[in-house]
């Protein structure tokens, strides 16, 4: 059959037998999954044995793009993942993106499945038809910035996954980055490459990617490209990125770190700290960074990320006072492929349970102090896993069998939390991190809690629509479990994360400068014109709702339930935040979220899902509404 | 553009993102297919700290990916003749 949008092909690769070889896409799964995030759902479910090892070559690493990467549909570039992540023992999606996605496409590959474990380290090149495993004896212990280079020196523009040192030496939570920019594989992707051997992935294509309906496709990208280029707010992502969405300069403030809060204000980043701002193929809000230390001991570095975000989350650790110290921790974690995140939780927990006496040095084995100095030196410990870096490679699982300290991690699942909803509230984006399969992740809570942050009813209203959200849904959505919350969020993450999984499989940019000018309608209308395929609004949300359920399933038969669906005690004691202490309030913080009224939240969106509010997993009814009976 | 004008697409290579949109308008209207390698428009090392943009030969500075570049790296000029 002729293929619009998708390539129709998917490429799997056993690196145990060094065998590489093309099977065909069918059109029905297409019709049950749409691609990218969906179609990786499927193909892991049927590949993925329950309680494999993560670090065995039963394991897979999967990577799909969706039907409308590789065109100019805006913001289309995303490469989605799915494997069995070791920090977790989850069975999870992970999402990047850059160019990695559009050269697979343009290269003629819809997916990529990787199986088994190569004998020596080596690293898959696909350009165009040529697809091979080549050696990496000599990129083996290069970090990522290192290897990424080393490849498009090599082969010119191309899109590269790549892994550092810590996914080599299999530290649990390793991430990979795209282009040495985007993080991909959250919860240990990168320790599931490092134990297979495979250092990187390089992509390059030319064969071009067509489109089924033109006319169609014109009119819809037309109208879509000027409304983004009216956007009032554009020029302003386009200066300050990703800055924008996070108010850095208040959290420091609240903390008591002013001196810092001045050091990530939009001026000071504007003069002192941006390079240059790059995006995905295809994007018109370009958010991602190159920055750039242009005084001081770090004079002359360089460096890329997705979001100047992520750097400056460090910035609340104590001890870290100047932006060049902060950025230079960053860099050294990014090119170990270590994620941030995980550190700064990480850092900032032993340096509170060091100063209370839980955690003393002889159980650390270092003198500890919350500096540069000891910051560095121990994330440098914990990519190669010497001494105390040997522990904390393990993972929050075994941090907190280790130090006897776990009911006092900021964790769900064994991943970090990344939103505290005592500073946040609670909104879907730190509601999600206590249901996800994954663990405490927020990429898919994206909704108008987070968009329009203390926005009335009638713009939440605006967007439900524009989500897909049916009106009785929305009716429920109203009606929270005290009037005075007046948004149900457990009912709405359901919701969220559904529309999160439509974009993912599509491809499209889940991100709120962009997910903003997505609706369900002209999704639609972009992917019948793409794919040639004629699919209604409804068909389209129910894949969507499929593939959740479906990643559910898996984690189902992983032996996780309601059991692990766990608010972290902590959030039921006050956070001190500067001079503050807060509480864990509902989104418009009219309420305080006790463990019996989170334990109501948790059922709202249980039943939401259509899902047992006993163990917290799909219902039969739902399975077989879902047509996912195979799977059970 | 009438007889009596010329014109140039002028490129601001500092503002250059890498977003490649230019390459991908440009390769969609004169192929029918996107793709960074049929574009008669070139952009090396869009992410490097200075891209480098350049056109083909085959270019006929038809100005559209000047129209659909966001960021000003491509100014389409009209000159009188």
């Amino acid at each position: 059959m002729e293929w619009n949008g998708y390539t129709g092909n998917i490429l799997n690769v056993d690196l145990t037998g060094e065998k590489i070889s093309i099977m065909k896409q069918n059109p029905d799964d297409l019709k049950q999954f749409i691609g990218g995030f969906g179609m990786n759902c499927k193909l892991g479910a049927e590949r993925i044995k329950p309680e494999t090892d993560p670090f065995s070559p039963e394991n897979f690493v999967i990577v799909g793009v969706g039907p409308l990467v590789g065109t100019i549909t805006p913001g289309a570039s995303r490469t989605a993942g799915i494997s069995k992540f070791p920090a977790t023992g989850a069975i999870a999606n992970s999402c990047g993106s850059m160019s990695f996605g559009f050269h697979l496409k343009q290269a003629g590959y819809d997916h990529i499945i990787i199986s088994g474990k190569a004998e020596k380290p080596t690293y898959l090149q696909i350009i165009d038809d040529h697809v091979e495993l080549n050696d990496a004896k000599d990129m083996w212990g290069s970090d990522i910035v290192e290897t990424t280079d080393f490849l498009w020196k090599k082969y010119g523009s191309s899109g590269v996954i790549a892994i550092g040192q810590a996914g080599e030496n299999m530290v649990r939570g390793a991430l990979t980055l795209i282009d040495k920019t985007s993080t991909f594989g959250r919860g240990g992707i990168a320790a599931v490459m490092g134990y297979k051997n495979l250092k990187a992935i390089v992509t390059q294509g030319t064969k071009g990617v067509s489109i089924a309906h033109p006319k169609e496709f014109n009119e819809a990208y037309k109208k879509l490209f000027e409304r983004i280029r009216n956007y009032p707010q554009r020029q302003s992502w386009h200066e300050v990125g990703m800055l924008r969405s996070l108010p850095m300069g208040l959290m420091l403030t609240a903390q008591g770190q002013k001196k810092k809060a001045r050091q990530v204000s939009d001026r000071f980043y504007l003069k002192k700290i941006k390079k240059r701002r790059i995006a995905c193929p295809s994007c018109p809000m370009a958010d991602k960074d190159i920055l750039e230390i242009k005084e001081g001991e770090h004079c002359g570095l360089i460096q890329y990320t997705s979001s100047a975000i992520n750097p400056f989350l460090m910035f609340t650790l104590k001890g870290l006072n100047t932006y060049d110290e902060v950025i230079k921790i960053f860099d050294l974690a990014n090119r170990y492929g270590l994620d941030s995140l995980t550190l700064t939780a990480l850092f900032e927990l032993i340096t509170r349970l060091h100063e209370q006496g839980v955690i003393t040095e002889e159980m650390l084995g270092l003198k500890w102090k919350s500096d540069y100095e000891t910051l560095a030196e121990v994330t440098e410990m914990i990519a190669y896993r010497k001494g105390l870096g040997e522990v904390l490679a393990g993972g929050w699982k075994e941090i907190g069998k280790k130090f006897n300290i776990e009911d006092k991690m900021l964790q769900v699942k064994g991943l970090d939390v990344i939103f505290d909803p005592r500073f946040m509230r609670l909104g879907t984006m730190e509601f999600e991190q206590v249901v996800n399969v994954k663990g405490a992740h927020v990429a898919s809570g994206g909704s108008p809690t987070y968009a329009t942050s203390g926005g009335s009813i009638e713009r939440f209203k605006t967007h439900f629509k524009r989500m897909g959200i049916p009106d009785p849904a929305i009716k429920r959505i109203f009606k929270p479990l005290k009037e005075e919350m007046m948004v149900n969020v457990p009912r709405l993450t359901r919701y969220s994360e559904d529309w999160y999984a439509l974009l993912t499989s599509m491809g499209l940019c889940a991100r709120a400068q962009m997910n903003r000018f997505f609706s369900m309608e002209n999704v639609t209308n972009f992917y019948n014109a793409v794919t040639g395929f004629d699919r209604s609004q409804e068909d389209l949300r129910i894949a969507a709702e499929r593939s959740w359920n479906l990643l559910k399933l898996l984690n189902a038969r992983e032996g996780f339930s309601r059991k692990d669906d766990k608010f972290p005690k902590e959030w039921f004691n006050n956070l001190k935040y500067g001079n503050n202490e807060l509480q864990l309030h509902d989104f418009f913080g009219t309420t305080v979220i006790t463990p019996t009224i989170a334990n109501q939240l948790l059922n709202d969106y249980y039943d939401e899902r259509g899902w047992n509010l006993e163990d917290g997993l799909p219902s039969q009814k739902k399975v077989k509404e879902l047509e996912l009976t195979p799977y059970m | 553009m009438s007889s009596k004008t010329r014109r140039k697409i002028i490129t601001h290579e500092e503002q250059c993102v890498g977003c490649r949109i230019c390459q991908l308008w440009c390769s969609y209207q004169f192929t029918g297919k996107f793709s960074f390698s049929k574009a008669f428009i070139k952009i090396e090392e869009p992410y490097g700290l200075e891209p480098k943009i350049s056109f083909l030969e085959d270019c006929t500075t038809c100005g559209q990916c000047a129209d659909h570049c966001l960021y000003g790296a491509l100014e389409k000029i009209e000159e009188g003749m």
